[in-house]
């Protein structure tokens, strides 16, 4: 645990009093995790607002050219070692959950809603631990955008190949693959409702987060 | 499979698990009724849905539970946490509201109104209840769904297969709940 040599700055808990402060390795566990050790992902150093409190700074109708921005109206973050390091150990977990039950939806309880949605869990917590400027950076529009309309056009495609073979909409025997109605239903599972889920959901968090466009700025009404 | 299904009727008697799951349930949601403070009431909230969780995978309705539990637990306390991050928090000197006694007069004579027609309800687990013993719906899904669609899972062989028309709009309204949502903010983009 102890990858940081500057321990004990930030951590008023060490058994050894303030004249070690500068001193090299303490063995104290939590002391050492005071640095920036964020490899991989947004990393907490780059939300240029660290250490906001709750809800404060709340700046009213300025400006705003675009959305990175947008936490000066208030959006909260604070910097919280304990939450990041739980984040950063259980999200791999997490993430491979939300793939197992959308995948194994045929065979154990869950499928693509279930799945969509801890997914897209696994992005709110991120940005909860790391902040969600920085998140909303790491994270592409077009991809979630992709995610959520290619959802909803392969499910209707399944759906119409039925239809354009002479039988019902979304009958899957017409599909052109083996074990049509097994595969047409994971299909529709793992390639229609997940994604749909999984991006509507972090969608719908970071609009949240933006909160409305002023008036003045972006409509003209 | 059929370990997993009720097999014979079930006694009347309740488990220690279930009435305390009940109790925990009635608890939280009384409480997210009388916080002041709006804070204090979204997480008792959130409590409140994972207990809701964990009751139906206690009546063996694991996919409702796991849908409860991410939705409702996860998003959607984050959502409201995220909504009311955006107001200022004021400061309660008590910690709940004071109980206005008409409202729970009103309420309390819907729900003895309701619980009036508990008596005929079938007994949680009952072989004989109509839901259950249908020849043409349930009995029929649980009888044909691996035959027919391929797979072990019968909720997903209605959601997907018997009902997927139904399941194909609810995916739509997802998608358009998202679409309204950047429309009612005037953005343009999800992130």
């Amino acid at each position: 645990m102890s990858r940081d040599a500057p321990a004990g700055d930030d951590d008023p808990a060490t058994e050894n009093g303030p004249a070690t402060e500068n001193g090299p390795a303490t063995e104290n566990g939590p002391a050492t995790e005071n640095g920036p050790a964020t490899e991989n992902g947004p990393t907490a150093a780059d939300e240029p607002t660290g250490h906001r409190g709750f809800g404060t700074e709340y700046s009213g109708h300025e400006e705003r050219p675009h959305l990175s921005e947008v936490e000066r109206q208030g959006t909260p973050y604070t910097e919280s070692q304990v939450i990041m390091t739980t984040v950063k150990a259980v999200a791999p977990f997490v993430f491979t959950y939300g793939l197992f039950i959308t995948f194994h939806g045929g065979g154990s309880p869950g499928g693509g809603f279930q799945g969509g949605a801890i997914v897209a869990a696994v992005v709110l917590m991120i940005a909860f631990a790391f902040g969600i400027e920085s998140t909303r950076e790491w994270l592409s529009n077009s991809v979630l955008v992709g995610l959520a309309v290619g959802g909803v056009l392969v499910f209707a495609g399944i759906g119409l190949v039925g239809l354009a073979g002479g039988g019902t909409f979304l009958d899957y025997s017409f599909l052109p693959i083996p074990e049509p109605m097994k595969y047409g239903m994971e299909g529709v599972e793992i390639l229609g409702i997940a994604p749909i889920v999984a991006s509507v959901l972090i969608g719908l968090f970071f609009l949240l987060a933006a909160g409305p466009a002023d008036d003045e700025t972006e409509v003209s009404e | 499979m059929n370990a997993l299904l009720p097999t014979a009727s079930v006694p009347l008697a309740v488990s220690p698990v279930e009435v305390s799951l009940f109790a925990f349930v009635i608890l939280t949601a009384v409480v997210t009724a009388l916080a002041r403070d709006v804070l204090s009431s979204i997480i008792v909230f959130g409590a409140y849905s994972l207990g809701m969780a964990a009751l139906y995978t206690f009546y063996r309705a694991p996919d409702v539970a796991m849908t409860e539990a991410a939705i409702s637990a996860g998003v959607t306390t984050v959502l409201l946490l995220l909504t009311i991050a955006k107001t200022s928090r004021i400061d309660h000197e008590v910690a709940f509201e004071s109980v206005h006694w008409p409202a729970v007069g009103a309420v309390g004579l819907l729900g003895a109104a309701m619980a009036s027609t508990l008596a005929e309800m079938p007994v949680v687990g009952d072989t004989n209840s109509p839901v259950w013993s249908n020849p043409d719906v349930t009995q029929y899904y649980l009888a044909n769904a691996y035959a027919e669609t391929g797979v072990e899972n019968a909720v997903m062989s209605v959601l997907a297969s018997y009902r997927g028309f139904d399941t194909f709009g609810e995916a739509v309204v997802v998608f358009a709940a998202g679409i309204v949502t950047m429309l009612v903010l005037r953005r343009e983009v999800f992130a």
